[in-house]
């Protein structure tokens, strides 16, 4: 209680001691201020370090005390900075603080100054602060040198993101200063005429070898230098992940995280970041020397828990990760080993393993995996070193894989890696009968029948199937059964069989022994083939096959059919189906479309025997048809045509032909009445006929126009589609009136050869009615008058030196002499009324006799007809007759005194123009006198024609411009003058 | 035959310089047997030599500075005003150059030379500070050393054959190069390697006249 009492006072007076000594320090006013202040600089950290004494303090005194620090940069009066650095100062200390600058000390002077107070709580309330210390002024530049250009900061690391001031100091305010980050210009401000200033802000991280700044200085157009900085900018540090530690053998704690992005720099600036693993119960740290794990050793056994720090450091920053785990809980065990398997059957399997023995009663939790047939079985046991499990219900010859892995059962934190082994079961009697089907063809006498069977699945067959035995027993005679061995590679075999009903049996084999018997009876009676063939319409799906139960008991059904029924091994499939289905859906990848197939469904009979129900026929998929028929074009006529391609197989289409387009293409606009407009491909228009019964294979198109051009073309059309788009084929139908002509030209035809027929045979009397035979004159009687005359020169005229068409006419007109030479052409001969005159120059020089010549031959009937008085002239001197020359007077008396014939005289008197023609007169030598007409024989009645034309309407000879029906009248006189 | 003696010299590389210096003095040829062998054949071996080199100066200098970054990576990038007071500049007044006579010229380049394979030390373990995962201008600052120290001890070999003195083997660098800057790094060994081409060039033409002048 006194001393309660006591403790007031004391501290009464101490209090009042201490006030009295404030106050004596506070009336001084200067004691307590700052003094000695120095600074010093670090450009590459760019801080200013301080340090100062405070003078006056008590001896061996403390005194809790706040400094004021201002910094001014370029002149004082510029303060950039002011803070407060509270500490504890004790007596004769000296006192340190820095301060960063974010522009580089180098590029401004910068001035400091400081002052203080007492904060302690000893000395309460008011405080004073006291003077100023005086203005330190720190001027890095003066030490910089000569050179005509600094940037600054040089190398400076900074993180990735951060904002950096940039400066430059010149020498000579004359030069241009342009400076480039990483290759742009950038532009700062100017902070006195010599220093400019470049803030970045956020700076990216660009390459591990730093990011370039330069400066380029230059004189006008000259340069006359650079200078630059390397700014390292740091990836971020980041935090290290998925920190964890585990053991496997409660000796070594590995420890493992992910890192992170690499922070290294170039120029060894900064290594990548260092790994420092604290465990704080121990206290004991480590360096890790990879930069994502760290083995921690286990040195005492009683530590349980464990707590780690991870701390990742570089130049920058520091980060760090913690865990607290209890080490029994991070046991991660090795791998089990020596894994074996004993006791292998066909079904079972003893598997043993090993584990490394950990601490004393430590269980392991294992864990077995077994993969097998494409299944997978996993089981779980607790075991402590050595393991075991019996692996049961296993498949025969079959091949295993079994693995194990263990962790701690008591706190599980990690399976063990997988290890494993391969094993096989033994082989074991098939389970199951083979599906057998069968195919028979009966034969007279026998039955073919082909057994198929389908390979046991590798469950059934427990093994390797080495062969099939094939039993057959005759049903309806005693007698000994045969067995057939067939290898396993075959799949079916062929047996001929009389016509007994046979039993079969089929059964395969491996190396342990024979599966169940699969029994197949063939009837002595042939199949039934009468059943009809149905449609159907297969899917993409497949087909989908009904029928009517078979009457009786059944034991199932059989679909069969082939997977490719084009090829002779059609490789025939069968499907079994239960006795109690009417209906299944056969699908299969070997479908295709296009193909037709046939399906047979058999009843399979208690006694099994194969009955034939139904047969179906259909196309997974009915495409168009792939060929069009050859047609023919029969009973052509003018006005219609038959098309017909009777011998188009429909059956080997790749689809059911329901009909067929006929598409007729004409001039005409209209289409036929059957037919209906449409529209090819082509775009072309045509007709379209369209026949529904694919049996129907013949069209006659009629209704057609005579004389006229149609196209045509057949193709068959299934639900898929036409045939193939092929050319059409022409058709030109016939003239109507061709048909008519036929008729009447082949009777004319015939009539013309009867004529002539007729004409041959009836020759000699044609000719002796039309052409009788000229009389030879040298066979004439006039011959012999002419012997008698005595005139030797006198000659016959010869036929064939007749000039046929050219006459020579004798004039002699009273007073006058002209002689005139005629030329009459074979046309004016038959034309009487036109008579040409072709005079020759040289004849006509002067005038001359006429002569008058008769031909003899005609001489007889000339006189009958009595209208022309015919002179006969005798042809005395033919040397003369070329000149012409003979004298009027001559000829008539040569006439009067040479014929004295009783033919009547004519008169010159009663006619001016007398003339005798006839085809011959002797003057052969003198044919270029002559005209040059065509000579041609007279036609055999003609020559009565010949008359006397008058002198006076003699016309010249023709040109080739006059006309026939000119007639010209000559004066001769005028003519020849 | 100059380029194995050359590579000669690079296998010592590891030794500290000293050491170096003496074994270059051993590989080269004796001094005292200098006046029977005819210079003609030494100088035809440096020139040789000079002019291997010289194929591949433009390439050093372009891979160097495609290493650099900006500016120095910018297409075009020149610095003529860039110069290294540790490094003699190889340009002359052609008259200065063409009046020199054999010992001054031979000198001079002798001189260039020991301190270009000393700053192409320099710049090598510079580069292969800044880029490490270069190797192949690491590789090329190794070939261009070794092959100015070839040079130099076939000159060597010249200058002993001629009966001059051989100047005495000094540190050029001095103890400037450790405080530079990053980029005044990287701008030292632009000179450098720029220099040593244009020292090469001018080597080609001092053995030239002196092959002109002691012809085999």
């Amino acid at each position: 209680m006194a001393v309660f009492e006591v403790f007031p006072t004391v501290f009464f007076l101490t209090l009042l001691s201490l006030r009295t000594y404030q106050s004596e320090v506070l009336a001084e006013r200067l004691p307590l201020t700052p003094v000695s202040l120095k600074v010093s600089t670090n450009s590459a950290h760019q801080s200013l370090h301080l340090q100062w004494t405070v003078q006056n303090l008590p001896y061996h005194q403390e005194l809790k005390m706040v400094f004021q620090i201002q910094i001014s940069r370029i002149e004082t009066s510029n303060v950039i900075w002011v803070g407060n650095y509270s500490t504890t100062v004790k007596w004769n200390q000296v006192l340190h603080w820095s301060w960063e600058s974010e522009l580089p000390l180098e590029c401004a002077t910068h001035f400091v100054r400081i002052k203080s107070t007492v904060v302690d709580a000893r000395f309460p309330e008011p405080n004073f602060w006291s003077n100023w210390s005086s203005w330190v002024e720190v001027n890095v530049q003066d030490s910089l040198g000569q050179d005509i250009l600094f940037v600054f900061p040089k190398d400076k690391l900074v993180e990735e993101g951060a904002n950096v001031t940039i400066c430059y100091v010149s020498r000579n305010i004359q030069n241009n200063v342009s400076c480039y980050w990483e290759g742009k210009q950038i532009y700062g401000e100017q902070l006195d005429p010599h220093v400019s200033v470049f803030h970045l802000s956020s700076v990216p991280f660009i390459r591990k070898t730093g990011a370039d700044m330069y400066c380029e200085v230059s004189q006008g157009n000259v340069s006359k230098g650079i200078k630059g900085i390397v700014l390292f900018v740091s990836k971020v540090l980041e935090e290290p992940k998925d920190f964890s530690c585990e053991t496997q053998d409660f000796k070594t704690l590995h420890c493992t995280w992910d890192p992170g992005v690499d922070t290294a720099l170039g120029w060894s600036k900064q290594p990548s970041q260092s790994y420092t693993l604290f465990e704080s119960f121990s206290g004991e740290n480590k360096l890790c020397t990879h930069k994502n794990w760290c083995n921690w050793q286990i040195t005492q056994d009683s530590q349980e828990t464990y707590n780690f720090t991870l701390i990742a450091e570089n130049y920058l920053r520091k980060r760090s990760v913690n865990i607290l785990f209890n080490l029994t809980h991070r046991v991660y065990p090795m791998n089990p080993f020596s894994v074996d398997f004993e006791n292998v059957n066909a079904t079972n399997a003893k598997m043993t393993w090993k584990v490394h023995s950990m601490k004393k009663d430590f269980t392991y939790l294992c864990q077995i995996e077994l993969y097998g047939e494409g299944k997978m079985m996993q089981y779980n046991v607790s075991i402590k070193v050595n393991g075991e499990y019996y692996l049961s219900e296993l498949e025969p010859a079959t091949e295993y894989m079994a693995q194990v892995r263990c962790a701690d059962a008591s706190h599980f934190w990690k399976w063990s890696e997988w290890s494993g082994q391969n094993f096989t079961t033994l082989e074991a009697a098939p389970s199951e009968a083979p599906d057998v089907w069968r195919n028979v063809n009966s034969e007279p006498g026998s039955h073919i029948v082909t057994l198929f069977w389908k390979p046991l699945s590798k469950l059934h067959a427990n093994g390797k199937i080495l062969f099939y035995n094939v039993v057959v027993e005759n049903l309806d005679k005693p007698s000994r059964s045969e067995l057939h061995s067939i290898p396993a590679s075959a799949k079916s075999t062929k047996l001929t069989l009389n016509r007994h009903s046979y039993q079969v049996w089929v059964t395969a084999n491996n190396s342990v022994g024979a599966s169940p018997a699969s029994i197949i009876v063939i009837s002595a009676d042939p199949e039934n083939q009468e059943v009809e063939e149905e449609r159907i319409a297969g899917t993409e799906g497949g087909f989908s096959l009904s029928w009517k139960p078979q009457p009786g008991d059944v034991v199932g059904y059989v679909v069969d059919w082939c997977d490719h029924p084009k090829y002779t091994l059609c490789d025939l499939q069968w499907k079994n189906v239960g006795p109690n289905a009417t209906s299944t859906v056969i699908s299969t990848d070997t479908f295709r479309p296009g193909v037709r197939y046939n399906f047979r469904i058999y009843g399979l009979s208690t006694k099994r025997i194969a009955c034939l129900l139904a047969k179906k026929t259909g196309y997974s998929q009915e495409l168009a048809p792939s060929d069009n028929p050859h047609v023919l074009v029969d009973k052509l006529t003018s006005h219609s045509f038959t098309l017909s391609w009777k011998y188009y197989s429909t059956e080997s289409q790749p689809g059911f032909i329901q009909g067929y387009h006929v598409y007729l293409k004409s001039k005409a606009r209209q289409c036929h009445p059957r037919f209906e407009k449409a529209v090819l491909s082509d775009g072309s228009e045509c007709c379209k006929y369209k026949i529904d019964n694919p049996e129907e294979k013949a069209l006659i198109v009629d209704n057609l126009k005579p004389k006229s051009f149609y196209e045509f073309f057949v193709t068959p059309f299934t639900s898929a589609g036409e045939g193939p788009n092929a050319t059409f084929t022409k058709v030109t139908t016939p003239d109507e009136h061709s048909t008519m002509l036929i008729y009447i030209l082949l009777p004319m035809f015939f009539c013309v050869l009867l004529i002539m027929i007729v004409c041959y045979l009836k020759s000699q009397w044609i000719k002796e009615t039309c052409y009788p035979d000229i009389p030879d004159p040298y066979k004439s009687s006039i011959l012999s008058l002419i012997k008698f005359k005595e005139k030797p020169h006198l000659t016959i005229m010869n036929v064939s030196d007749c000039i046929p068409d050219a006459i020579e006419v004798v004039s002699k007109p009273e007073g006058t002499k002209l002689q005139f030479r005629k030329s009459l052409t074979e046309t004016e001969l038959t034309r009487p009324n036109y008579v040409y005159l072709l005079p020759t120059e040289k004849n006509y020089s002067g005038p001359g006799p006429f002569i008058c010549f008769e031909n003899l031959t005609y001489n007889q009937a000339a006189s009958d007809s009595g209208s022309c008085g015919h002179v006969p002239v005798p042809v005395n001197n033919p040397p003369s007759q070329l000149g012409l020359m003979i004298s009027p007077e001559n000829v008539q008396k040569a006439l009067e005194k040479n014929y004295m014939n009783s033919l009547g005289e004519i008169s010159a008197g009663e006619t001016s123009l007398n003339y005798v023609s006839q085809l011959a007169s002797p003057m052969s030598g003198d044919k270029d006198s002559l005209p040059t007409n065509p000579v041609e024989p007279p036609h055999c009645s003609e020559y009565k024609r010949q008359m006397a034309v008058p002198l006076c309407l003699v016309s010249p000879p023709p040109t080739e411009n006059s006309s026939l029906s000119s007639i010209t009248l000559l004066n001769p006189g005028e003519h020849y003058r | 035959m100059n380029w194995r003696q050359g590579q000669g010299h690079g296998a010592d590389l590891r030794l500290p310089l000293p050491a170096r210096l003496c074994l270059l003095t051993l590989l080269s040829p004796p001094l005292s047997s200098a006046a029977p062998i005819s210079p003609a054949e030494p100088i035809s071996q440096a020139y040789s030599l000079a002019l291997y080199m010289q194929k591949n100066t433009s390439t050093l200098l372009q891979t160097y500075l495609r290493y650099q970054g900006s500016p120095f990576s910018d297409p075009g990038f020149s610095a003529p005003e860039l110069q290294l007071s540790s490094l003699p500049p190889a340009t002359a007044f052609f008259k200065t150059w063409h009046a020199l006579d054999d010992g001054e010229r031979l000198r001079l380049a002798q001189g260039a030379f020991l301190a270009l394979t000393q700053h192409l030390q320099l710049v090598g373990d510079d580069q292969s500070d800044l880029n490490p995962g270069s190797p192949i201008l690491l590789a090329q600052l190794r070939a261009a050393r070794l092959r100015a120290q070839g040079l130099l001890g076939n000159m060597a070999t010249i200058m002993t054959a001629l009966g001059l003195p051989i100047p005495p083997e000094e540190d050029t660098l001095g103890l400037v190069a450790f405080g530079a800057s990053a980029f005044e790094r990287k701008c030292r060994g632009y000179v450098v390697t720029r220099e040593y081409g244009h020292w090469t060039d001018r080597a080609v033409r001092d053995l030239a006249l002196l092959k002109a002048k002691y012809p085999a």
